[in-house]
């Protein structure tokens, strides 16, 4: 059946996959340093709608230069959230090319409004509409970037160890795509498993494309983000682990922080669990935070945000019987390992954006934004998109041109819709609905020990066994099989780095190895895929090289 | 979120056919009529209530109504209960 499909070929000198603030950001940034470069946009859904930003992107925060230094956050974010484990160079680059981030922003048509609010110790925020990505497509195709609406990337073509390209195909007729490119710059977001809604659409293709291409992973173990969410609604309570308290009245707060915190840590995820199974739950929010509750709209005017947020609340209008609050996984897993310049592992492949967030080493034990710090989502894409951007757009003015393998490319156009040839197979949703299992529950993903994480693992073994069988109704149930397989592979390198980690550091919380253990594990754990095989190995920090160490006691 | 029942409501009395709706969607459950120039709610089952389809239509003509019992975050609340 799959044979039966229309075949196009595009050529471009840089392919970006994903339409989302991220790949557009790098597209204008790419085509503002090397216009005479040939860009094309490939986005699942429609590009400036795709993406996590103009979902819950209302909020952007920065840091005012004009009162602090790069390297005082460096400080504070080195020993209070990155934990040690992040490369300290990407961290102070980030921080120090902020004013150039808001001020290109602005230059692309974003509104960017002066009134701005405290976060934390060093940083701001404000609020920007959701049509900020729309802007972007906007300007990306006033420049000349070519966009393709509704077609999954599902494989990258290599020539001779060197990236060649993209292959693809459309939701809507089915068309397949074969996109031959001298760079790529993968855009595609986090792997969030299907589970919340903000985040839902990001479902690690783009990471397991890379992976098979034989791109190396890093901090795969920090795909476990998660918050607290109201039981009944399920809407999230930002800030509201600062005043949890047990069914006995005890404030529980207290068990893991002293003074309210910028951000939600692990630590309040376990502390539902340690008083849940001492028997005290459930856990309820005192003074239920609102975060949002209308009067940002009257700070920063919000065309599509605020309708967007009006509805959130209307929604959420006495659904609630009383403020329990329960933990929820969000995931995003962001581990494509890219350098200082958002270069991948293999020549020509770039990254940009939460499908790197971890893999860069820049923020250290956390995972992918808000990583800790609420609203950094969008500067980071912005950050990573101008730098993938530029460094792509560099190598292709020297860069040769590719040779598309055909046999390769007939290869994966088969693998591709395999899941809609075959008469009788398995459901992707069954395949999920496995993969939600293993990854949801706060014991298996958040305070993780050895006995749950072996469990775990079985669960994984079936899943994979299932992958082989999946089956697809249509080009929508095609791309859920894809879908389905990347949430395999992502879960197992999630829980596999998570066995090899023997200690607690940061985001990452083992019951059976509880402290941070810096003689043994100031070490990245990295993933390949090697000849079909999932390996791991670990690399040390350069920790001597970087202006912030360890505190000794 | 698999499988959820969420309600899409589309009221097409005052659609003037602008497609923002289909393109809000970002996990592909709203598809395209274009002879009759109107969404189909096409994998309504997987509709994640981001609301953005609502928020984009100027005309006023979708309404999204949540059902939350549909959702679960898979917690272990009655082994500790």
């Amino acid at each position: 059946m799959g044979q039966n499909f229309e075949e196009v070929r595009e050529s471009a000198d840089i392919l970006i996959v994903g339409g989302g603030i991220a790949g557009l950001t790098a597209a204008v940034s790419a085509k503002e340093k090397n216009p005479d470069a040939e860009i094309i946009v490939v986005e699942k859904q429609t590009a400036g709608y795709g993406g996590k930003a103009n979902k819950g992107g209302g909020v952007l925060q920065y840091f005012d230069l004009e009162h602090m230094k790069p390297e005082e956050f460096l400080q504070y974010h080195v020993h209070a959230v990155g934990c040690y484990l992040g490369d300290q160079d990407v961290m102070k680059k980030y921080v120090a090319m902020n004013n150039e981030m808001i001020d290109r922003l602005a230059g692309w048509g974003v509104t960017v409004p002066q009134v701005k609010i405290p976060t934390g110790p060093m940083t701001f925020m404000f609020g920007i509409d959701l049509d900020s990505t729309l802007k972007m497509a906007a300007k990306a195709r006033k420049l000349g970037v070519k966009i393709f609406d509704k077609v999954p990337v599902s494989d990258l073509l290599t020539d001779n160890g060197k990236i060649a390209g993209a292959v693809g195909y459309s939701i809507l007729d089915g068309t397949f795509y074969v996109f031959e490119a001298k760079a790529v710059i993968m855009a595609t977001g986090s792997q969030n498993y299907r589970v919340s809604e903000m985040w839902s659409c990001g479902r690690g293709d783009g990471i397991a494309a890379a992976y098979r291409a034989g791109a190396e992973m890093r901090n795969t173990e920090f795909g476990n983000f998660g918050q607290l969410f109201r039981k009944e609604s399920l809407h999230e309570v930002v800030f509201g682990e600062n005043n949890m308290y047990n069914r006995l009245g005890e404030n529980v707060t207290k068990n893991f922080r002293r003074f309210p915190e910028a951000d939600i840590s692990a630590t309040a995820l376990r502390e539902w669990y340690d008083q849940m199974s001492q028997g005290k739950g459930p856990i309820y929010l005192h003074q239920p935070p609102r975060p949002d509750d209308g009067g940002f709209d009257k700070i920063w005017p919000r065309p599509y945000g605020g309708p967007f947020w009006k509805e959130q609340r209307r929604e959420e209008e006495g659904k609630d019987k009383d403020m329990e609050v329960i933990p929820g996984l969000v995931g995003e897993q962001s581990p494509v390992r890219v350098d200082i310049d958002m270069k991948t592992s293999i020549e020509g492949l770039y990254a940009a954006g939460d499908v790197c967030y971890c893999g860069s080493g820049g923020p250290g034990a956390v995972p992918a934004p808000p990583g800790r710090n609420r609203g950094s989502g969008i500067l980071n894409a912005v950050f990573n998109g101008i730098v993938g951007g530029e460094s792509a757009a560099e190598y292709v003015k020297s860069a040769e041109k590719r040779t598309l393998n055909e046999e390769q490319i007939a290869k994966l156009k088969e693998d591709a819709y395999a899941p809609l040839n075959r008469e009788e197979g398995i459901d992707p949703v069954d395949v999920i609905d496995l993969i939600q299992d293993v990854m949801c529950p706060v014991e298996n993903s958040i305070i993780m020990s050895k006995h749950r994480l072996d469990i775990c693992m079985r669960k994984i073994a079936k899943a994979k066994e299932m992958v082989k069988e999946l089956k697809a109704d249509d080009l929508h149930g095609m791309l859920s099989c894809h879908e389905a397989e990347a949430m395999v592979l992502c879960c197992e390198m999630q829980m596999r780095a998570s066995m090899m980690r023997k200690e607690s550091r940061g985001w990452f919380l083992r019951e059976d190895y509880p402290m941070m253990d810096n003689d043994n594990w100031l070490k990245w754990i990295i993933v390949k895929n090697e000849d079909g095989e999932m390996t791991l190995h670990t690399e040390d920090v350069p920790i001597e090289s970087y202006d912030v160490q360890p505190l000794k006691f | 979120m698999l499988h959820t029942r969420h309600k899409i409501e589309y009221d097409p009395t005052n659609c003037v056919g602008c497609k923002l709706c289909y393109k809000a969607c970002f996990i592909d459950v709203i598809r395209w009529d274009e002879e009759k120039k109107q969404p189909i709610f096409k994998y309504v089952n997987e509709c994640a209530h981001c609301n953005y389809c609502m928020a984009s239509c100027k005309k006023g003509c979708i309404t999204v109504v949540p059902d939350y019992s549909s959702q679960s975050y898979r917690q272990s609340f009655d082994m500790y209960r």
